[in-house]
């Protein structure tokens, strides 16, 4: 081994550990920039009792949820249109209607319309116009064992022949 | 004003080494070809300038001096961002409040954030129209001069553009006021449209899954070190590469003409002090170059016109931000989306490409956010950026209006940059509630704002 190969060799070396120094260096200053811990709220919520639920719908805005009514039967519609996520707003229907919604009947008495760029919903949340590439998510709703409160999960989507029967 | 007692020279004499003995004021009269030389060398602040410039690239009706225009904005937005780094707290629970002391309590404050905003709104046009001025003359073309690499200095200015959008969309976040809240939750629910990925995206731009502190901290720090400092390091840059193209295209184009009457050659240094040709073989011998009419001293004929744009763009903002108020929304309100809630106007034409791009293929659908919030605008970029390598109009075509060999590309520019146009007017005055189309003139339904 002459000399300068030597030299020549000293030197890949040592620029690839500088290299590899710096470049690990970096993307451990940028790793500190992907949370670990989250401070969200939590998802499962206890919206109330069910008795405060007035028939048809009630609209949850901190949680961006709607809740219908029908006697003792209740679902929950989410209001984050699945376009781009602005909440979308419930308009009454001016004559309810039945629709049969994955083999079951269900009463619909709103239709909901996002601000952002327009899109459009029924009142089981399928998406009928504008850019919203699909239905409005329906969550999981449940009774608190201990104080009889209605429980929204907002992490756990449902089918939309879910209900929630009293 | 001296420390030191320079040796004391006749008027006429000039010093020996310029830089040595810099006198201030040469910058503004010199009273020789040396001296105005000399003034270029010897001062910081016109270090960047030729010695001498073609005439004909200092023509307002050339260049509009859109560039310079640009740069002063840039310039009085770091300025007037100052004041408001003292003001502003990037908190959300002071955001708005601080603002509104800014636009209520603080001396001038009002006077200041419309400078700030108004600014920004005026750079994002200015950079646009500099580029399209740019692509309409083909100026990101090669003249005569060796090593030109003006297509990369293109580069450069698109990755500008998209900086200059950043600094205007991070900027947006911070009144932490109702536009500010929806924008944002549109424009990072764009980015988790992206497949597999975008959550993740979504996630690392707000820190978290929702809109909240770790968003604003982000944002502001985006906006005022990382951004700033990527623009100025790219607009240093931009501005080297063009002293080592040799200047604008247009003093190319002198270069290549004939001379109107024979002019015996003279000496290159001429030529090297254009940038115009370097190396060992000046391709230029006799043009319109050597003409004594067709070039000036940098200083002043340069120095005072770039003094006037500057100048002229200071006053009209500043004239601007007195007579018209910047806008505070009502604060942010996650509950409430606005109806209807729109982007500032440079994002227009984007909130109706995803109004209009969902796709659905049988029962297979592609969010209109991802194309048109990400495929369609990277397609835009994408083109605009290999431009210049897909442009094979002869050399001739550059520094020059609507030449007749690009005319093909430049109705396409100007075809696309009107559809833009068109769908900004009709994001701004043609939606109402709900993004329903609304003719100007009609008025928009009654919308109870709350449930």
């Amino acid at each position: 081994m002459s000399q300068k190969d030597r030299r020549d060799f000293l030197l890949r070396i040592g620029s690839t550990a500088g290299m590899c120094a710096i470049g690990y260096q970096g993307a451990a200053a940028l790793r500190s920039l992907v949370p670990n811990v989250s401070y969200d709220a939590p998802t499962t919520v206890k919206v109330g009792l069910p008795s405060e639920f007035p028939e048809g719908l009630k609209f949850l805005p901190d949680l961006r949820l709607f809740v219908f009514r029908e006697g003792n039967v209740f679902h929950a519609i989410s209001a984050v249109c699945t376009h781009l996520g602005c909440t979308v707003r419930a308009e009454a229907l001016p004559a309810p209607e039945t629709k049969t919604v994955d083999g079951k009947p269900l009463r619909l008495t709103h239709r909901f319309q996002c601000p952002c760029h327009g899109s459009r919903y029924a009142g089981d949340g399928s998406n009928v116009a504008g850019p919203a590439p699909q239905p409005l998510a329906w969550y999981h709703l449940a009774i608190a064992p201990d104080d009889g409160q209605l429980v929204a999960d907002l992490a756990l989507q449902v089918d939309h022949d879910f209900r929630l029967t009293l | 004003m001296r420390a030191l007692k320079l040796p004391s020279l006749p008027p006429d004499q000039e010093p020996g080494a310029p830089g040595v003995h810099p006198r201030p004021l040469w910058s503004l009269r010199p009273k020789s070809d040396r001296q105005a030389g000399d003034a270029v060398v010897s001062n910081f602040m016109l270090h960047w300038f030729p010695a001498k410039v073609s005439r004909a690239s200092l023509d307002w009706n050339y260049s509009f001096w859109l560039g310079t225009v640009s740069a002063a904005l840039l310039l009085l937005l770091v300025v007037s961002g100052g004041p408001l780094l003292f003001l502003y707290v990037p908190s959300v629970e002071r955001a708005y409040s601080s603002i509104k002391d800014i636009e209520f309590a603080v001396t001038f404050g009002s006077w200041i954030r419309s400078v700030h905003r108004f600014g920004a709104h005026l750079m994002v046009a200015a950079v646009f129209l500099h580029m399209a001025r740019v692509f309409l003359t083909g100026a990101y073309k090669n003249g005569i001069g060796q090593g030109q690499r003006r297509e990369f200095n293109w580069v450069l200015g698109v990755f500008m553009l998209l900086a200059t959008l950043l600094l205007s969309f991070t900027g947006y976040l911070l009144p932490w006021d109702q536009l500010a809240f929806w924008a944002v939750t549109v424009g990072t629910n764009i980015a988790s449209s992206i497949p597999l990925v975008g959550p993740q995206v979504r996630e690392l731009l707000l820190g978290g899954r929702a809109i909240d502190q770790p968003t604003l901290i982000r944002f502001y720090v985006m906006h005022v070190i990382v951004l700033p400092g990527a623009l100025g390091a790219l607009f240093v840059y931009h501005m080297w590469r063009v002293r080592k193209d040799g200047g604008l295209a247009r003093a190319d184009r002198a270069g290549r003409l004939p001379a109107p009457v024979a002019a015996a050659p003279v000496a290159t240094k001429t030529y090297t002090l254009l940038g115009v040709a370097r190396g060992t073989s000046p391709a230029v011998t006799t043009n319109r170059l050597v003409d004594e009419e067709a070039t000036v001293n940098a200083v002043p004929d340069l120095t005072r016109r770039a003094a006037i744009v500057v100048l002229g763009t200071f006053a009209v903002l500043s004239a601007m931000a007195v007579l018209m108020r910047s806008p505070l929304e009502e604060p942010a309100n996650a509950l409430v989306t606005p109806n209807p809630a729109k982007a500032p106007w440079y994002f227009l034409w984007l909130q109706e490409i995803v109004t209009d791009t969902t796709v659905h293929i049988g029962s297979f659908t592609i969010n209109g956010a991802f194309i048109g919030g990400v495929v369609l605008p990277g397609l835009i970029v994408g083109l605009l950026t290999v431009w210049p390598w897909l442009d094979r109009s002869p050399r001739e075509a550059a520094g020059a209006w609507f030449p007749q060999t690009r005319r093909a590309q430049n109705i396409t520019f100007l075809i696309l940059t009107l559809a833009i146009l068109i769908l900004t007017l009709v994001g701004t005055f043609c939606r109402g509630p709900y993004w329903h189309f609304y003719w100007p003139w009609e008025t928009w339904p009654d919308i109870p704002t709350r449930l």
